[in-house]
């Protein structure tokens, strides 16, 4: 039914998201001795709302309703978590259906605040079978509400809520992806309600509120309005010029460009970014989760379709930007987070510059060799290092999605689900296995010119011709498709290797290219400490 | 004239590929089941001749992945097939990711897959051997027009980038072909190599021509604007 939406003109799409409001088969029913008990509990638990929580709320609504931007992300970044660690670090917050009186009932916040509700419990408790089906069903009433309304919305939100509400969609997504795979554990009841349920978390449904976000915001066109000019507010139309549809829909392609990835789809994944371009001025940067989310997804990217210089310049690149700014996040709520993606990121990056040897920015290449350097050496000692590779992958990648759920009618497959993430590092390791003795080889030859097969051959006890199969692959392995200029995707093959060679037939000829010495950098710095010195000079005369 | 690699991306945008395929993988409209069909006979013009479409490839696999009912297994060999002539590209590999977990234990995907292994590993010899070794390889590929030529160019690529000179007797066990065949023959004069007293010259290019070179650093204009800015104060 979902596949629908897509099979409509592109304008038509949004106007199929209210299909998306699910009505689950039997779920109202089963749920409603369940309700009423909750009701009882919160009514006592309401009298319990503690005051500067009431007040918070009511606070928070005012302030929605003025659309108070400054004020809201203060709400939104500080107190909100500050009153969680105070109240709420092992129970959910109230009931929507709880504070609405001191809301007046108003939907749109109630709405919001249950968008808040949820991911709360997903961060800090751990969400039932209901919560999530019900957490779903938010989004729907959220997104029906910004993509269905008469007009656009009225709503304004600051850049990082509007981030993590896309953020947050595809996490609980991926989410229950995992948690409907895996059968073992779960009662009866639950396995009917998931099997009656199969549009909910369904990818066609995700897919499409992401996709109807940016054709509503026409975020494509204001794209390249921005970069090859035009009238903005003409390619950005009534709802994009809205700072609310215009972020979401960024947003949205950031998120198109993970879920893609999660489902294995690496080229379509950084094709998803086509109109847009890695520097610092791009939106992205404006949002430090976005920023780094972006990065490591197109990084990862990269590294699985064998672009390991392209993956390195991604992860090194964001590695710094975190090391540079870290001070300013620490007391983010978010600072748990980055680091972790930072860690996993320092694991691909060990990955690439064992599979490419590159010269690294200076401090992040002390970190690494602080972190992994144990990692890096095993890495190249030929098999054994194989272990390395997997126990880094494993740890880094992100957490992928078999995007069909088991297959119900068939009880034996309901028991052997296989892990999508070992299918992923299953190939990915075939790929390192190819390229396992290189390194070992690359060590040999650097110490010589030119050399005979045979020799070589000798001294790495192995038979003339499979040296000869093993300097093929070598030669292969030493050129990789570059991105120059262009969209992500593009690129051509170039030299990543300082070692070179060639075969007249049984010579091997060596040639090693070298870094010449940087003097530009130490006459500019110095030009710039001798106007320093003028200029003070100037100052007491 | 040296300056680019032999070795070449499979195009974003082939120029043999339709508008209307254009136009469905560029929008929403490759997610819709419909429209697989339309893709698979695109597929069947690409096993017809040397035409290779990557993108619209791993469209069909997308509508398989989210559609299971759709699969048909055949197609997804011809896919995969497709993608070995692509060797050195990472092809294979980029399907396979969007394959079912369970897709790798089928048979005719491991027969596959094992022609790869030996392909990415540079095995030539032994990839003609067990190609040849039974009947069931040649029948999996056999819908692929011109499949063992387009083996012979990726391997002819491989060792261009590595030989100036090979002897004729070696290529031509790379190549499965006799150095008495006219084909073998043909298939050297086709990238201008020379065969000379049972020894194949390759002509240098930018992989095989290995030379010592210093990397000299790069100023760009940005870093020099402060500088340039103190003349303006004088």
């Amino acid at each position: 039914m979902y596949n629908e939406g897509f099979a409509e003109d592109e304008v038509d799409l949004s106007d199929e998201v209210d299909l998306l409001t699910p009505s689950y088969g039997g779920v109202e029913d089963d749920l409603d001795d369940d309700e009423q008990i909750q009701l009882m509990l919160q009514q006592q638990y309401a009298q319990e709302i503690p005051d500067v929580v009431k007040n918070f709320i009511i606070y928070f609504h005012r302030n929605v309703l003025e659309n108070n931007v400054y004020e809201l992300h203060g709400i939104y970044e500080n107190s909100f978590n500050r009153l969680t660690e105070k109240f709420y670090m092992k129970t959910p917050w109230p009931e929507a259906d709880f504070i609405a009186p001191l809301v007046n009932d108003d939907q749109v916040f109630l709405t919001l605040y249950r968008e808040l509700y949820y991911r709360h419990i997903y961060s800090k408790l751990s969400p039932t079978i209901e919560h999530r089906f019900h957490s779903y069903e938010n989004y729907c009433d959220l997104f029906n509400y910004i993509l269905n309304s008469d007009g656009p919305v009225a709503l304004e939100l600051p850049n990082q809520w509007l981030w993590d509400i896309i953020d947050e969609f595809i996490y609980q997504f991926q989410s229950f992806c995992n948690y409907r795979n895996r059968l073992k554990n779960k009662t009866e009841e639950e396995i009917v309600l998931l099997r009656d349920n199969i549009q909910v978390w369904s990818c066609y449904s995700v897919l499409n509120v992401l996709y109807s976000l940016i054709t509503k915001s026409r975020i494509t066109e204001q794209l390249l309005v921005s970069k090859h000019g035009g009238d903005m507010i003409e390619a950005a139309g009534e709802y994009g010029s809205r700072p609310l549809y215009k972020m979401l829909g960024y947003f949205s392609i950031i998120g198109l460009l993970r879920v893609h990835c999660l489902l294995g789809d690496y080229t379509l994944a950084l094709k998803m970014m086509d109109n847009i371009e890695l520097n610092k001025k791009a939106l992205f940067a404006r949002v430090t989760a976005c920023h780094v989310t972006t990065y490591y997804y197109v990084g990862f990217a990269y590294m699985m379709m064998r672009r390991y210089a392209d993956a390195i310049k991604a992860f090194s690149h964001i590695l710094v930007f975190i090391a540079r700014t870290k001070m300013y996040h620490t007391r983010s709520y978010q600072f748990d987070q980055i680091n972790k993606k930072g860690d996993q990121m320092y694991a691909l990056l060990a990955i690439c510059i064992a599979l490419c040897p590159t010269r690294l920015d200076e401090n992040i290449h002390a970190h690494l060799r602080e972190k992994y350097g144990e990692h890096l050496s095993k890495m190249q000692r030929g098999e054994e290092g194989l272990q390395t590779f997997e126990d880094l992958f494993l740890y880094a990648c992100p957490k992928f999605i078999s995007p069909i759920g088991p297959n119900f009618e068939d009880l034996n497959s309901l028991i052997q689900a296989i892990e999508p993430h070992h299918h992923h590092a299953k190939i990915f390791l075939a790929e390192v296995r190819h390229q396992i003795l290189i390194p070992t080889l690359r060590s040999y030859l650097k110490l010589y010119t030119t050399m005979g097969i045979d020799k070589l051959a000798a001294f790495l006890e192995i038979e003339p011709d499979k040296l000869r199969t093993q300097l093929l692959i070598v030669k292969q392995k030493s050129r990789q498709q570059k991105w120059n200029s262009g969209t992500l995707l593009e690129g051509e093959y170039v030299a990543t290797s300082d070692l070179d060679f060639c075969l007249k037939q049984d010579m091997i000829h060596i040639a090693e290219s070298k870094v010449g010495r940087r003097y530009g950098d130490w006459f500019l710095r110095n030009i710039n400490k001798f106007q320093d010195i003028i200029a003070g000079m100037e100052l007491r005369a | 004239m040296n300056s680019e690699s032999l070795l070449k991306p499979s195009p974003l945008i082939p120029a043999s590929r339709p508008e209307i395929i254009q136009s469905l993988i560029d929008g929403v409209d490759r997610y819709n089941p419909d429209n697989v069909s339309i893709l698979e006979e695109y597929l069947g013009t690409q096993l017809n001749t040397e035409d290779y479409d990557l993108m619209a490839n791993l469209a069909i696999l997308k509508l398989y992945q989210f559609n299971p009912h759709l699969v048909n297994e055949q197609v997804i060999n011809n896919i995969l097939v497709k993608s070995l002539t692509a060797i050195p590209n990472p092809d294979f590999n980029l399907c396979l990711y969007l394959l079912h977990e369970n897709a790798l234990a089928d048979e005719n995907v491991a027969k596959l897959v094992e022609l790869q292994q030996l392909l990415e590993e540079c095995k030539y010899q032994e990839f003609w051997k067990v190609y040849e070794s039974d009947d069931s390889y040649k029948e999996l590929t056999s819908d692929a027009i011109g499949f063992e030529d387009a083996i012979r160019k990726v391997i002819l690529t491989s060792i261009s980038m590595t030989y100036q000179s090979i002897s004729s007797e070696l290529l031509s066990s790379y190549l499965n072909l006799s150095i008495n065949d006219e084909e073998f023959d043909s298939v050297i004069q086709s990238r201008n190599l020379v065969n000379k007293e049972g020894v194949v010259l390759v002509p240098t290019n930018y992989d095989n021509e290995a030379k010592p070179t210093v990397i000299r650093e790069n100023i760009k204009f940005e870093q020099l604007t402060k500088v340039i800015g103190y003349s303006n104060e004088l």
